[in-house]
């Protein structure tokens, strides 16, 4: 009971008070979004094939389609985050073993060599996926199963499986909700982790999933809106069951007749879609996008053009008469720079962080290294105090300040719960008063 | 609820009878609006006591649900964003100028004018520059038999008059002999500093400037006889776009030429791909590269980025774009708007690092041979000639060379062609390539010239690959760059941990934060001193400690349960009994005033019928 009293306090004063600690974070949020103009120098993708079991071939078979296609159109594999929940191609059900086919006339084997899947069965989860998008890895992971993207990235996120209004599931047991990819992107606009970002849904009612989007340099694609399905294409009575998804198979379609210096854009891409062939409506979502669709190639998103800068000039360093007396002395110095590096880089400046993913730095000249430990001492010696002081002060503060700022946020769902547990009152105080009438007995109602 | 709150309303009527009853006094004594006994208080007192230990025990409820959060110091982070972001990160610096045959000027004039043409110059503040309030000065006009210095010339600035008379500047065009002669004489006397020197030399003839390795340069010639306006105008534009801006058009650097991870190192990754194994074969002598040529440049660099090097040899790598045979340059073609496709990545597995770390950044630096079906290979420039270096680079990717075999003949056709190694001389070239293509990645031009607007400047090159000043330059601007980027993702690390008030924070998290807060604060104190390599060091630190924060992998939005979450699964535990709990209170009260009611009324009645 205290605990309802209290949350509906928070609720009074919060929206009593609903301005004012929000403003300062909203706006430094936007000025730290505000990106530069920096150059597009490399293109990444992640593709995930979100369902599992063998009547789900078809979405294996997208995402692996998309995979050849983005890998024929110059994204290296080590850029490629792939993700399979199932292996199909090593199902006791396929009649293939070992391959996997979009379509049935079998002329093309998606599973053939150099398929490097990143994330298997089990490892394509929900946290797994957003772990990858946030780049917040364990420090045993990999290089190649992280999105190592950077301001410079433009980067092509594919999902496919089944999907709900604003969600979609991941192997029958999570599911990913727009919330969840809205924050998700937020962070990495936050973290500067893409320049453009394109996101494409192959499920039922995909563009639901884009509803919670904020970031700006987000396009999104879906293949069905609100309240429509997403067909499968056709069956492949050999293997069984379907073979490829309709708005997949289109785009596929669009693609086969491009190689990697076309020019095509991306609004002939998202022309070519046709209602009556794909069952369904493909929806686009272009007001976070700031170009014009028109004069954006597809291969900025499923292809990598890389951006090159001719070398002028070699650097030629002074060689003439006694270069080689320079060589020999600088390999004197040399061996002495490593053994110099040798002892410094074993002691450590910060071992007091007993933490494996701290790197501190090695190369140092040497009087610096004095500096740092001497401004170090002095400055946890002035300062700690004081430091400290603030510190509490401001968590207080902050603490409030984010309680307010949050349950401002979730203002709907509380008030939702609010009426719920109004509703539930009367309820529940009209079943007490029953049960009292029935135990004390008639006394008053005698009078009455 | 309604018969409670019935009762009382019917109770004035009840006792408005009361008194045309009260002859009959106790023998109509009415049991439903009086009692004799004083009502008993154990059924309030238990309900009330339960209540109680329902309050008393929320707050242990509280804490035990309690999530650990790790104190951030959000005060300092907002701090450190509001001064980044308010006043951009600028250095202390120091400027000589020494004048030799200029005897009718005077040293304090001078030095006016080229602060007034330097501050022209610089119109706005970039980060990782000088402040122009915060620089010093000295002008020194040396006539041979004594000095004239201007009032703010410092001790330590000292130039030993008629120094110059030593040594025959310039005369031969041996550049090397006289950066190292004014590196001695300016070097002794710099000490702890980092002072920039401009000697300029009037003694007539073709005028020819140059900066050298260290951190001055010199200009010698009939200096005057385009003005001394022309004289001063060229010693500040020396002073504020070569040794403050590093030679570049705009001081600051974009992020497509910061190649530093985020943990503050760079692997260079050596590639040599054989396209075709079946023409031929070619090997490295990269050991030698390794260490004779890379490791001073390592050296060099290691206040910017912690670097560490690899090499591998790589074969049946084709490229993926096209060429063409040219008759005129009797050689095989590709234009630089091939470019972007040459990098075949299908086929070239050049990121197998394992030394490489997840942050860290890797460059490409690739030497393509091409087979012998389109050798030699030669890269035309959109102005129809070939260029020099047959290389390019793809900014924070790495660069790619394209090395012809010599003669491109092709062994006698066995099937197994012999194996060469790449001659020194070769590999050689080859490193210079690299070396440019590695200043290029980091923002910093290779030609040995700077065009400005008073005149070409001839810049020496450093076997260590960058000089002196380039080398403060790099330390200034990373520095900035690092701490800006340590900035922001503290920012963005405290709007995510406020945004989300039920998340567990680690203690590691909190000491990052602090580290990196503490490195920045150093960062600071170093910059504001003029210790450019220590404060690159320490910004590095500050970033690569922020980034560990924020990528903290306890940090997930799924891992964590919201206020809401908690609420719903309280709820049920406690929910449903408080009411009852409150409810029963509530009751138990309002029957005890009820019951005290009609034991005053008896006693009431009582007391009527005594009298």
């Amino acid at each position: 009971m205290g605990s309802f009293f209290r949350f509906r306090a928070f609720l009074l004063l919060i929206l009593a008070a609903t301005h004012l600690c929000c403003n300062s974070i909203a706006h430094s949020s936007s000025s730290a979004s505000s990106s530069s103009t920096t150059m597009h120098t490399n293109n990444w993708a992640v593709l995930v094939c979100t369902s599992r079991f063998w009547f789900n071939y078809r979405h294996m078979a997208n995402t692996l389609s998309l995979y050849r296609t983005v890998k024929r159109l110059g994204i290296p594999d080590e850029r490629i985050i792939l993700m399979l929940a199932d292996d199909m191609a090593c199902n006791a059900r396929n009649k293939y073993p070992a391959q996997v086919f979009n379509n049935e006339n079998h002329k093309l084997n998606l599973y053939g060599d150099n398929v490097e899947v990143d994330y298997r069965g089990y490892e394509v989860t929900v946290e797994n996926f957003l772990r990858v998008l946030t780049g917040r890895h364990e420090t045993a992971v990999p290089r190649s199963k992280r999105l190592l993207s950077d301001e410079g990235s433009h980067i092509l996120l594919y999902m496919t499986g089944h999907g709900g209004d604003e969600f979609l599931k991941f192997q029958d047991s999570e599911e990913l909700q727009s919330h969840d990819l809205a924050d998700a992107v937020k962070q990495m606009k936050e973290k500067r982790r893409f320049k453009e970002l394109l996101i494409m849904v192959d499920t039922c009612q995909a563009a639901t999933l884009f509803s919670q989007l904020h970031s700006p340099g987000v396009l999104a694609i879906g293949s069905s809106m609100k309240g429509e399905n997403s067909y499968s294409h056709h069956l492949d009575s050999d293997v069984g069951v379907s073979v490829v998804d309709r708005f997949t198979f289109y785009t596929l379609a669009f693609f086969e007749r491009l190689n990697m210096y076309d020019n095509a854009s991306l609004s002939s891409l998202f022309g070519s879609y046709n209602p009556n062939m794909l069952m369904s409506t493909a929806y686009y979502r272009m007001d976070l996008y700031q170009r014009r669709l028109e004069e954006v190639p597809v291969t900025n998103f499923f292809g990598s053009v890389m951006e090159t800068i001719h070398t002028v000039s070699a650097y030629r360093a002074p060689s003439g008469k006694n270069s080689d007396k320079d060589k020999i002395k600088l390999s004197l110095d040399q061996s002495v720079g490593l053994d110099e590096r040798r002892t410094l880089t074993s002691s450590n400046v910060q071992d007091q962080i007993n933490d494996s993913n701290t790197k501190v730095s090695s190369v140092i000249p040497p009087y610096s290294y004095l500096h740092i430990f001497f401004c170090i001492s002095c400055s946890d010696l002035k300062d700690g105090k004081a430091l400290m002081l603030q510190d509490q002060l401001g968590l207080l503060e902050h603490l409030w300040c984010t309680f307010l700022n949050k349950a401002e946020k979730i203002e709907d769902v509380d008030i939702l719960v609010n009426y719920g547990l109004v509703i539930m009152f009367p309820l529940v105080a009209k079943t007490n008063c029953k049960y009292e009438d029935l135990s004390i007995g008639g006394c008053c109602r005698t009078i009455v | 609820m309604a018969e409670f709150s019935e009762s009382p309303k019917d109770r004035p009527s009840e006792i408005s009878e009361l008194p045309d009853e009260s002859q009959n006094s106790v023998s109509d004594f009415d049991p439903c609006t009086m009692r004799k006994t004083k009502p008993g208080l154990k059924r309030l007192f238990l309900t009330l006591t339960v209540l109680f230990s329902f309050f008393l025990g929320s707050p242990f409820l509280l804490k035990s649900i309690e999530i650990y959060r790790s104190p951030l110091p959000f005060r300092d982070i907002d701090s450190l964003s509001d001064s980044v972001g308010s006043s951009p990160l600028l250095f202390p610096c120091h400027f000589q100028a020494i004048f030799v045959g200029f005897d009718n000027f005077d040293a304090y004039d001078l030095g006016i004018s080229i602060k007034h043409e330097m501050k022209k110059l610089t119109k706005h503040p970039v980060c990782g520059t000088c402040s122009d309030s915060n620089y010093t000065l000295s002008v020194t006009v040396d006539s041979g038999s004594g000095c004239a210095r201007n009032y703010n010339a410092e001790s330590t600035f000292m130039w030993r008059c008629g120094a110059i008379g030593e040594f025959d500047l310039g005369g031969g065009g041996d550049d090397d002999g006289v950066d190292e002669f004014l590196g001695s004489v300016l070097g002794s006397c710099e000490g702890f500093r980092k002072v920039y020197s401009v000697v300029v030399v009037n003694r007539g003839g073709e005028v020819r400037a140059v900066v050298g390795k260290y951190r001055h340069a010199w200009i010698v010639g009939g200096v005057l006889e385009e003005g001394m306006n022309a004289v001063v105008a060229r010693v500040a534009e020396t002073f504020v776009k070569v040794f403050v801006n590093g030679g570049k058009e705009e001081g600051s650097i974009h992020g497509e030429f910061m190649p530093v991870g985020a943990d503050g190192r760079i692997v260079l990754s050596f590639n040599l791909l054989n396209a075709d194994p079946t023409d031929w074969i070619y090997g490295w002598d990269f050991q030698r590269i390794d260490e004779i040529l890379l490791a001073p440049v390592i050296k060099a660099l290691g206040p910017v980025a912690n670097i560490s090097v690899e090499s591998q040899v790589l074969y049946h790598t084709p490229k993926s774009s096209f060429s063409y045979w040219d008759e005129k340059w009797d050689s095989y073609i590709f234009s630089t708007k091939d470019l972007p496709f040459f990098v075949n990545s299908n086929e070239w597995h050049l990121d197998t690092s394992i030394a490489a770390g997840g942050r860290s950044k890797i460059l490409q630096f690739v030497v393509y041979i091409p087979s012998a079906k389109e050798c030699p290979l030669l890269l035309q420039l959109p102005n129809g000639e070939i260029s020099v270096t047959n290389a390019f680079i793809s900014p924070m990717w790495g660069g790619v060379a394209v090395w012809n075999p010599p003669g491109c003949l092709r062994d006698s056709e066995s099937k197994h062609p012999a194996r060469h190694t790449i001659s020194p001389q070769d590999l050689q070239e080859v490193f210079e390539i690299f070396m440019g293509q590695l200043r290029q990645l980091f923002g910093l031009k290779s030609d040995s010239l700077y065009v400005g607007a008073s005149g070409t400047t001839n810049l020496l090159a450093s076997e260590r690959g960058f000089t002196e000043w380039e080398l403060d330059v790099l330390s200034r601007q990373h520095t900035c760059f690092n701490l800006v980027s340590c900035a922001t993702t503290l920012g963005s690390l405290s709007r995510l941990v406020q945004s989300l008030p039920r998340m567990i924070i680690m203690d590691e998290i909190g000491k990052q934060v602090k580290f990196s807060l503490e490195a920045a604060k150093l960062t600071r104190s170093n910059a504001s001193l003029g210790i450019y390599d220590a404060s690159a060091v320490s910004s590095r630190q500050a970033r690569s400690l922020a980034e560990d924060a924020f990528f903290h992998p306890s940090i997930m939005s799924v891992s964590y349960y919201s206020f809401e979450h908690c609420f719903a699964v309280y709820s049920p535990f406690f929910l449903p009994v408080s009411m009852h709990v409150l409810l029963a209170a509530f009751r138990e009260w309002r029957r005890y005033k009820q019951e005290t009611a009609k034991y005053l009324a008896w006693k009431e009645k009582a007391k009527v019928a005594a009298s």
